[in-house]
């Protein structure tokens, strides 16, 4: 009797069809690439009992198991259960895997926990992320990073969120050391100057990434209590015209940037082509065709910016065209 | 309670322009003040410079302000029929005393004329109170010799070997650096000597090193050490070395002292 | 006078001392610390005894209280000079032993070493300390090491547990706030309340007995002075560095008009001995940290007859390049024992 496997269910539900027949891989979330040692041991056991005894540690931060049977899935759906609740994943019901694997496990630099550069916990906001756009079986990457430095490569996702802070100066505590000065000119994009020996920030240059913050050696530069996020969209990788994502907003608040990634779902289930294979295609060039200013309308309902919010109303993207 | 950082306004009586970068600027100044002390010069806005006394009058302190910074940029831009806000005397100076009855030797380059010229005058006005008076006072080139008025008197009473470090061809006067005047000074009792060392860091080393080098006891030699002053009272930091504090203990030293001095 | 009261009454004592003080004391700053989501421990005027940061050392010492980061000494127009107002009320300052330690060695540079500092003096005149007592030693401190682990001269101590206050009034100023109190509501129970005091850190430095000019040559200056960055952390946070620079600055809309401040300055920082004209001494960061070093503990004894550090380990803390005086007091120490 051959195999009888219904392959689309089998991707949906996070299983992949290998090159050798009969063989697969089962993919694990790990949102925020942040997890408690213990899912290693689970992961570990899977492998070694329904697997071929390796995992691939993927570049969108899960693990991927490899040299499964088909017919073990529904076994190691089971086994999957407790690293599915430990890691918080949306389910439609307990024990039977994954609900969904279109929208991508979403990545993130380590961020604030341990890297002095990131100006936000960003295994969090990964996870509220998650548990705000998944499951959903539409193509969606998201990326997170703590800093401009851009670690995670936010900027190659259709939605990148690079952590800003908006320096705080009390000038009664400036020394006129020029720490802040120097180390924005040698690590950043040379937004300080120095003027009556106290500094003058140029609003229009800094990206918020915090260096002088970390340069000032007397707290006269702290961050703002507020995490702002600068979030870039439509970046990829892909055949026919990879590119980086272009800033959409500045100085943006985690709930109007969540919700533009939700209005977003609508967008692309509207004007997906009718023609995509797996209705699998990368959200840029569903905008490509339909327009930025159709986007934006979709994007921005019931969105309302900070003040200090800055949108950029035009956005021209680049990259490398192999299609042209 | 005095507050010792509020200057005072001085109105400039006179300005000697011995060079185009260094002028000697003549203000109004009651009180006592001896050479090799110093006062804060300021202009507001522009901060504070120290700047040493290099003339005494009635009523009047002179300071030669040689052009490098800020202040003395705006200073040389300004001056003209103005007033400058200045506080001190700061620091030690030179005791007169220390180098009565002595051969004395004042060796100086370029603005270290400034501290010591007082000294230097008052053995030229009082060839008596010396047993010898032998000034060496070294300049980059012609053009920046200071004092030149005063000079044409030493010249006069006291004996003046005044150099310069380079000269346009066809120059008359001695070429050369301080240095190589000294090996051949002549004395009559090498113990009754007294030296007086002033100006760059690096000339004060090397001079120093050929003083020894002729036998004199290091305690007849004194130097007088330039530092960064922000305060001159002992309480910004900048000069000290060591547990000296230049602005209080100094700026002149005898080389006992002045050769534990290490930055 | 010992007393041991509710925490209730404390606040009522603390509210009757606010009316006559600026009340200044180590509280945590939320998210102002370097890195994203830390806080930091540093001096500012509280309201009431929960806004004091019992637990933690505070990462920046009391000095700023009673020596500005940027003091304007005074404003000038063409001509003249206007000196800015003192405080307006006394002021209180909640300090730890080793930092009321350090008060004296502020005092002996601005008080005494040539000069009286007008604008020091006229704040220092002003204040008092309220000693806060270390049960425990903190990690880094070396006060035990230092003798300024104990402390007797201060104006009142003040100690919080769970269910009661405990303080020890010594000056009779504060005392009167804590009758005035007292008479309104209920008792105020005498006790004899001493200060906690730490006999063992857990660093222990010994200070190297015969450093000299000769020790300028030691390899170690270079080898710290290879890793230091130059930041001047070390000194800002020392409770005993004194040195500032002066500035004098023009008003944009009208610069006829400015002021001359002084503005903390680090002996680590580029620019310190630079004079006009830019010929500078010490341009070595290895002879940077010899200065600093030798500054508090050779130097500044060998000139007012004790050392200038007093150990609260501050420094250590903070630098970014993990260079520990501490340590490199002990190697002083070590190879001097050692040779």
């Amino acid at each position: 009797m051959g195999l009888d496997i219904n392959t689309k269910k089998l991707k949906k539900n996070a299983f992949r069809v290998s090159k050798k027949r009969g063989i697969g891989a089962s993919r694990i979330r790990v949102p925020g690439g942040y997890l408690n040692a213990e899912v290693l041991g689970m992961v570990q056991e899977i492998a070694q009992t329904y697997g071929n005894g390796y995992v691939h540690l993927t570049t969108r931060q899960g693990f991927e198991i490899e040299g499964i049977r088909f017919e073990d899935m529904d076994e190691i759906n089971e086994k999957l259960q407790p690293i599915i609740e430990m890691l918080d994943i949306n389910q439609d019901e307990a024990g039977k895997g994954y609900p969904a694997s279109g929208t991508r496990n979403i990545s993130a630099c380590i961020g604030n926990n341990v890297c002095p550069f990131a100006n936000y916990n960003t295994a969090e906001l990964a996870k509220r992320i998650e548990k705000e756009v998944f499951p959903h079986d539409l193509h969606f990457k998201i990326a997170l990073t703590g800093c401009s430095n851009d670690c995670a490569k936010a900027r190659m996702h259709d939605f990148g969120i690079i952590g800003q802070t908006m320096p705080q100066y009390d000038p009664s505590r400036c020394v006129n050391c020029q720490a802040c000065v120097k180390g924005c000119k040698s690590l950043s994009v040379d937004a300080l100057r120095v003027e009556n020996y106290k500094i003058v920030r140029d609003t229009e240059k800094c990206i918020g990434c915090g260096v002088c913050v970390t340069k000032c050696p007397t707290r006269a530069l702290t961050r703002s209590k507020k995490k702002y996020y600068k979030l870039t969209i439509m970046g990829r990788t892909g055949k026919r015209n990879p590119r980086l994502g272009e800033d959409f907003l500045v100085w943006a608040d985690a709930d109007n940037i969540i919700k533009i990634i939700k209005n977003t779902y609508a967008f692309v289930d509207k004007y997906i082509s009718p023609d995509a294979p797996a209705r699998k295609e990368h959200i840029g060039y569903i905008i490509d065709r339909v327009g930025f200013e159709e986007y934006k309308k979709w994007a921005l309902e019931g969105v309302e910016l900070m003040p200090e919010t800055i949108m950029k109303n035009n956005i021209y993207w680049g990259g490398i065209h192999f299609d042209r | 309670m005095t507050n010792h950082y509020i200057p005072q306004l001085s109105t400039i009586k006179e300005v000697i322009k011995h060079t185009d970068l260094e002028y000697t600027f003549r203000m109004t100044f009651d009180g006592e003040a001896k050479p090799g002390q110093f006062f804060e010069v300021s202009i507001p806005k522009y901060g504070e410079a120290p700047i040493s006394v290099s003339g005494i009058g009635e009523g009047t302190v002179d300071f030669t302000i040689r052009r490098v910074g800020k202040v003395t940029n705006e200073i040389f831009e300004n001056y003209v029929g103005d007033k400058f806000f200045i506080r001190g005397p700061y620091g030690n100076g030179f005791e007169i005393d220390n180098y009565k009855g002595k051969e004395l030797v004042v060796v100086a380059g370029g603005t270290g004329l400034s501290p010591v010229r007082g000294v230097v005058d008052y053995f030229a006005h009082h060839t008596g109170e010396a047993v010898s008076t032998t000034v060496i006072a070294g300049f980059k080139s012609p053009k920046d010799v200071l004092f030149k008025d005063d000079f044409k008197f030493w010249n006069e009473t006291i004996n003046v070997i005044q150099t310069v470090d380079s000269a346009p061809e066809g120059y008359e006067g001695p070429v050369g650096m301080v240095t190589k005047y000294i090996p051949d000074l002549k004395f009559e009792n090498i113990e009754n000597t007294a030296f007086i060392c002033v100006g760059p860091p690096v000339m004060i080393k090397f001079t120093v090193m050929e003083i020894l080098k002729l036998g004199v006891p290091e305690k007849n030699i004194w130097v007088s050490n330039e530092r960064k002053m922000c305060c001159g009272l002992g309480k910004c930091g900048h000069c000290k070395i060591g547990s000296t504090y230049i602005c209080l203990d100094g700026p002149v030293f005898n080389y006992v002292d002045g050769k534990e001095l290490i930055d | 006078m010992g007393y041991q009261l509710s925490k209730t009454k404390a606040d009522g004592i603390f509210h009757q001392w606010a009316k006559k003080y600026d009340i200044f004391a180590p509280m945590l700053m939320e998210g102002e610390g370097c890195f994203s989501d830390t806080d930091i421990v540093r001096y500012g005027k509280v309201e009431k005894l929960d806004d004091i940061e019992w637990n933690k050392k505070s990462d920046y010492s009391f000095k700023e209280v009673l020596l500005a980061i940027n003091e304007t000494l005074f404003y000038f127009t063409e001509d003249q000079t206007t000196v800015p107002k003192g405080p307006e009320k006394d002021i209180l300052i909640f300090l730890r032993s080793c930092d009321l330690h350090a008060v004296k060695r502020l005092d002996e540079i601005y008080l005494k070493n040539g000069f009286e500092d007008f604008y020091y003096a006229r704040v220092r005149e002003r204040a008092k300390f309220i000693l806060m007592g270390c049960e425990n030693t903190c990690q880094s401190g070396f006060c035990v090491s230092m003798g300024t682990n104990k402390s007797d001269n201060y104006d009142a101590y003040i100690k919080v547990t769970e269910d009661a206050v405990y303080m020890d009034v010594k000056c009779s100023e504060l005392n009167e706030g804590v009758c005035a109190e007292a008479m309104t509501t209920e008792e105020i129970k005498v006790a004899d309340v001493a200060p906690d005091y730490v006999t063992e850190n857990i660093e222990k430095v010994t200070l190297p007995k015969n450093l000299s000019n000769a020790s300028f040559t030691k390899e170690i200056w270079q080898e710290y002075g290879a890793r230091c960055i130059k930041c001047g952390r070390c000194n800002f946070v020392c409770p005993t560095c004194t040195c500032f620079t002066m500035q004098d600055i023009f008003y944009k809309d009208n610069e006829k008009v400015g002021e001359r401040r002084r503005v903390w300055a680090s002996c680590q920082i580029d620019g310190y001995t630079e004079m006009a004209g830019g010929h500078g001494f010490r341009k070595s960061q290895g002879d940077r940290m010899r200065f600093k070093v030798m500054h508090k503990i050779y130097d500044y004894e060998k000139r007012f007859g004790y050392p200038m550090c007093v150990g609260c380990g501050r420094c250590d803390d903070v630098c970014p390049e993990y260079i520990s005086y501490s340590n490199c007091v002990n190697r002083l120490a070590k190879e001097e024992s050692e040779s």
